[in-house]
């Protein structure tokens, strides 16, 4: 797969008089809105996101009935109804890297358009989607990307590569402090000398040095591993370098309010609703504080078997898809309760004004599950919504029916491009494809 | 949470590949030598397993902090998460990389370590040995440096390295007023060496055997002592280690029956079981208080203990039959268990041993909640959780997962009450089911006497359970006699071993380790299946000694 740097980087300056001002390059990209009314590139970065639930959802509930602009929210995304403007459906997609991994095929497919590693080692062959995009859009901000889950401990499917995961991060507490409390300077604001962070600094030179070394003495994979977490400090490196710069203003940034030290389970239910939200709303002024361009929230594991706050549901998620009979209520009610919370996410971003638009406008987020239907871990009639307009690039309120099962590897290539990178194709093996789906481009 | 099926954690469990069709469940296609049918001993091979650079686990990183600065030092647990690899995060760590955020955490953990050492007299003293008369004392900063290092990085610190972390030492000490400060970065920057966080192992050419390649007496004794006592080498073994010891076969014999014997051996099983056994799961147990009344936070910790104290007795207190923990009346409870088990509780708080009544349904293992409660659902039991916990943990048979786009729904519980056994039937009888479900429900039907937190039960909705089933055409009639069917299964052993030996390379066994395992499970039965003498066996092997050279 071919890896370019986004096509032209965006600088913040300050902002006049609640204007932003671009500078550093010069705008290459002219599109235009509906009315084919050129206008001029937005001088707001591009985000992207990743919003996931396990366990797929109910196809029939699932797929609105109208395609075009005049759809109308079908039963499971009438949550949706309120920011259905900003949302594109993308429906009958399939993954064409197989179904033979229950759960597993279906999440790999759709996140890294590649096939599940399972001769050997359950694993990426290649990066999933939010981590192939934060390779040349994370680059400018203090976090290449974030990884934050609901529930404890979860797995999360956000890959750099074989075996090398970026494991979420469940405690609300411990996200803000690391966003909001360890290091973080208020955009804006002249920042006091701190001898502590170049002696911070001379001993990851010193770490490098010693895993440098190391790699030459093992093997290829071992060298690898040591290529990861050199990766990693290099990061660490540049976040230090951050706190020692004075960050441009930026009218929307916030520090958002400190959360509970723990969310615990209510009469053996996790309070998903409270922990998602508190996350978010974390997420949303970390995206507004330029603090990072790339994000993923999972919202509840592949397989996830966990027991939701829902009157009436009384058995774990996962069981419920395979052994709740008829037309599954239970279930439904479950997708309904995501639902909300993804809507949550989408009018949590639209509330935040940036320039004359808002963050929402600035971002393009792929929401979707392990499978189709999950009574049977089907891959076909993939579910995929789209949000935010990626700075004009995607079109939304569109709801596009494929009538050929096409590879759902097409909305990652067409994701990837909205958010700047110029690709000839993306996927690998069956999941390779060279066009996107034009319909919800711009 | 339960354990998963249909994961992707698991389903491989060999080398080999099954196509995911109706009838691809045909388990190992060589299955180890039947236990009445052994033979004369095969030679054990001079085969080394695979070799790699293990990650410390968040338990050996832990392990590791307080052994070298007291017990009483509170670590950070918010450390890069372990990930399982065929259940076993010991395999897990010879192939995971680290993401961007575990960077960051260790670099936070190691100041949070450094910090409390700093500030306590006690810790201080364990790791600085002079007095510095200021912030510029070099030759106090280069002894503290230099015995601190080799605890960290397990072995000497080269020159270079000692100059380096000497001069972060002096730098910080300099820069922010106070030897102390400079301690605080010097440890700092110990804990986030690769050499402290992974275990790198390159070898060395094997006088012995010409082109074969044996890991040094250094890198033996991390070997050992994390595969042994799931820490660092103590003092006595970096000094044999040092002087040569660990790459002679009296020198190693000797230490590692020290080992073995040391306390932190208990230690070392604990990590394997807990490993083994996937108990860190029963940390976040997820079970619905309101249809179990017994059901509370500190259950699954107190099912764990149950667990890890049932294998300490078999294996030191015992050191007798490993296969008996299938079938003992033997086990540890504490008053929240006892009342659980219906057993009067011997003791008001903590864990005592008691034998459990001749006519107690439980026997072994299999009547523990621990793996009970690990292998249902919150609300529900599963007999495909559960026996497919006994093909893959007990027995090595690996089941591949269900086939592409089949509809996995079961029919509705009719009025009148319908149990469980009966409501998996067409698991059991459609043939697309029924080539790998048959494999697996028959067995977790027999511990249906158990809810899904492990309490007994003989009616379910209503109908008497009937718990008897057979395992590959051995009949039982119920958990306990299921126990026995596993016990005196020719399967049990072998496996056994395999998952010691996974345990201790590090890595999956591959086909040429094959040989190595056949003999290993011969020398283990002829020691009467005693663990320990598993351990020493795996231990001295040639696959545990000998490197494979870097590709």
């Amino acid at each position: 797969m071919k890896r370019t740097k986004l096509s032209r980087r965006t600088m913040l300056r300050g902002m006049v008089g609640g204007v932003g001002v671009a500078i550093g390059l010069p705008a290459l990209e002219i599109f235009f809105d509906r009315a084919g009314k050129a206008r001029a590139a937005d001088p707001f970065p591009k985000r992207f996101g990743v919003f996931f639930w396990g366990n797929g959802m109910l196809p029939d509930k699932w797929v609105p009935a109208k395609t075009g602009t005049s759809w109308d929210p079908s039963p499971t995304l009438m949550p949706l109804a309120d920011v259905k403007d900003k949302i594109s459906v993308v429906s009958g997609m399939k993954v064409f890297t197989g179904s033979n991994f229950p759960h597993s095929s279906g999440a790999v497919g759709i996140l890294s358009g590649a096939p599940f590693e399972n001769n050997t080692d359950s694993t990426f062959v290649e990066p999933s989607i939010d981590q192939f995009i934060a390779a040349a859009a994370g680059q400018d901000t203090r976090f290449r990307s974030l990884e934050m889950s609901v529930q404890r401990a979860a797995k999360g499917w956000s890959y750099n590569g074989p075996h090398n995961q970026n494991p979420p991060e469940w405690s609300p507490a411990a996200f803000f402090n690391r966003v909001f409390v360890d290091g973080f300077v208020m955009p804006g604001s002249m920042v006091e000398p701190d001898p502590r962070l170049p002696l911070r600094q001379s001993i990851l030179d010193g770490v490098m040095g010693e895993a440098t070394a190391l790699q030459g003495v093992l093997g290829s994979a071992d060298k690898a591993r040591l290529e990861q977490h050199l990766d990693g400090i290099r990061a660490l490196e540049k976040q230090i370098d951050k706190l020692q710069q004075n960050p441009p203003a930026l009218v929307a940034c916030a520090v958002p309010g400190k959360p509970l030290d723990d969310y615990p389970d209510i009469d053996g239910r996790p309070q998903l609703s409270a922990t998602s939200r508190v996350l978010v709303d974390i997420l949303v002024m970390a995206l507004a504080c330029d603090q990072t361009r790339v994000f993923s929230h999972w919202f509840s594991d592949s397989v996830s078997n966990v027991l939701f706050p829902i009157a009436g549901v009384d058995s774990g998620h996962h069981q419920l898809t395979h052994d709740e009979p008829g037309d599954q209520p239970k279930v439904h009610s479950i997708l309904l309760y995501i639902m909300e919370e993804f809507a949550y996410l989408v009018k949590a971003l639209a509330a935040v004004p940036e320039g004359d638009s808002t963050l929402l406008d600035h971002c393009a987020i792929l929401a979707t599950s392990d499978c189709s239907l999950g009574r049977s871990h089907s891959v076909e009639e993939y579910p995929i919504l789209i949000a935010g307009s990626c700075n004009g690039a995607l079109q939304t309120g569109v709801h596009y029916r494929s009538t050929s099962s096409e590879n759902t590897s097409k909305v990652l290539l067409t994701l990837a491009r909205a958010m700047g990178m110029t690709l000839d194709s993306y996927g690998k093996g069956d999941g390779l494809v060279t066009s996107s789906v034009s319909a919800i481009e711009v | 949470m339960s354990r998963k099926v249909h994961s992707m954690l698991g389903w491989i469990g060999t080398p080999l590949v099954l196509a995911a069709i109706a009838g691809a469940c045909s388990g190992d296609p060589q299955p180890p030598p039947a236990a009445t049918d052994y033979g004369p001993r095969p030679p054990m091979p001079e085969t080394a397993a695979q070799t790699g650079a293990q990650r410390l686990t968040v338990a050996q990183y832990g392990n590791a902090i307080r052994d070298i600065f007291g017990k009483d030092i509170n670590v950070p647990t918010a450390i890069e998460v372990d990930t399982a690899l065929d259940g076993f995060v010991a395999l897990g760590a010879s192939v995971s990389t680290i993401s961007i955020q575990g960077v960051e955490k260790y670099e936070k953990a190691a100041f949070a370590v450094a910090k409390q050492v700093v500030a306590d007299e006690t810790h201080k003293a364990m790791v600085l040995k002079c007095t510095p008369s200021g912030p510029d004392d070099a030759a106090c900063a280069k002894e503290t440096v230099t015995n601190l290092g080799r605890r960290v990085y397990r072995r000497q610190l080269t020159e270079a390295e000692q100059i380096r972390i000497t001069n972060i030492l002096l730098q910080a000490a300099s820069v922010l007023g106070g030897f102390d400060k400079g301690l605080e970065f010097a440890i700092a920057a110990m804990l986030q060496s690769p050499h402290f966080l992974y275990r790198p192992q390159v070898g060395e050419p094997d006088p012995a055997r010409p082109g074969q390649v044996r890991y040094t007496s250094l890198e033996m004794a991390s070997r050992l002592s994390f595969f042994l006592w799931n820490n660092i080498p103590d003092d006595e073994l970096l000094l044999a280690a040092e002087k040569g010891q660990l790459v002679d076969d009296d020198g190693l014999a000797e230490q590692i029956d020290r080992m073995i014997e040391s306390p932190r051996a208990r230690e070392g099983l604990r990590g394997f079981v807990t490993d083994y056994m996937h108990l860190a799961h029963l940390d976040k147990l997820s079970k619905d208080p309101t249809l179990f009344t017994y059901f509370s936070p500190e259950l699954g910790p107190a099912a764990r203990e149950e667990t890890l104290r049932l294998f300490e007795h078999i294996v030191f207190e015992l050191d007798t039959d490993f296969r008996d923990i299938m079938t003992t009346k033997q086990t540890f409870v504490n008053p929240k268990l006892a009342s659980m088990y219906m057993i009067p509780s011997p003791s008001d708080e903590g864990f005592s041993l008691v034998e459990l009544p001749s006519d107690s349904p439980r026997a072994g293992l299999l009547g523990h909640a621990s793996i009970l409660a690990l292998h249902s659902h919150p609300r529900a039991t599963s007999s495909t959780l559960r026996g497919k916990f006994i093909r893959d943990d007990l027995l090595c048979d690996p089941i591949p997962p269900p086939p592409a786009n089949v509809n996995t729904g079961l029919p509705e519980a009719s009025e009148g009450g319908q149990t469980l056994r009966e409501r998996m039937k067409p698991h059991l009888t459609d043939p697309t089911c029924s080539s790998c479900h048959g494999l697996m429900d028959p067995l977790g039907l027999g511990l249906e006497n158990f809810d899904a937190i492990g309490r007994y039960r003989t009616t379910e909705a209503g109908a008497i359970i009937d718990p008897s089933g057979q395992v590959d055409g051995v009949p039982f009639k119920d958990a306990r006699g299921l126990g026995q069917v596993l016990r005196d299964s020719n399967k049990f052993a072998p496996c056994f071993v395999r998952k010691v030996f996974s345990y201790a390379t590090g890595f999956r066994p591959t086909e040429a380790d094959r040989p190595t395992l056949n003999t290993l499970t011969w020398d283990f039965r002829a020691e009467g299946y005693r663990v320990k003498a598993l351990m020493k066996l795996v231990a001295m092997s040639p696959a545990f000694r000998l490197a494979q050279k870097p590709q």
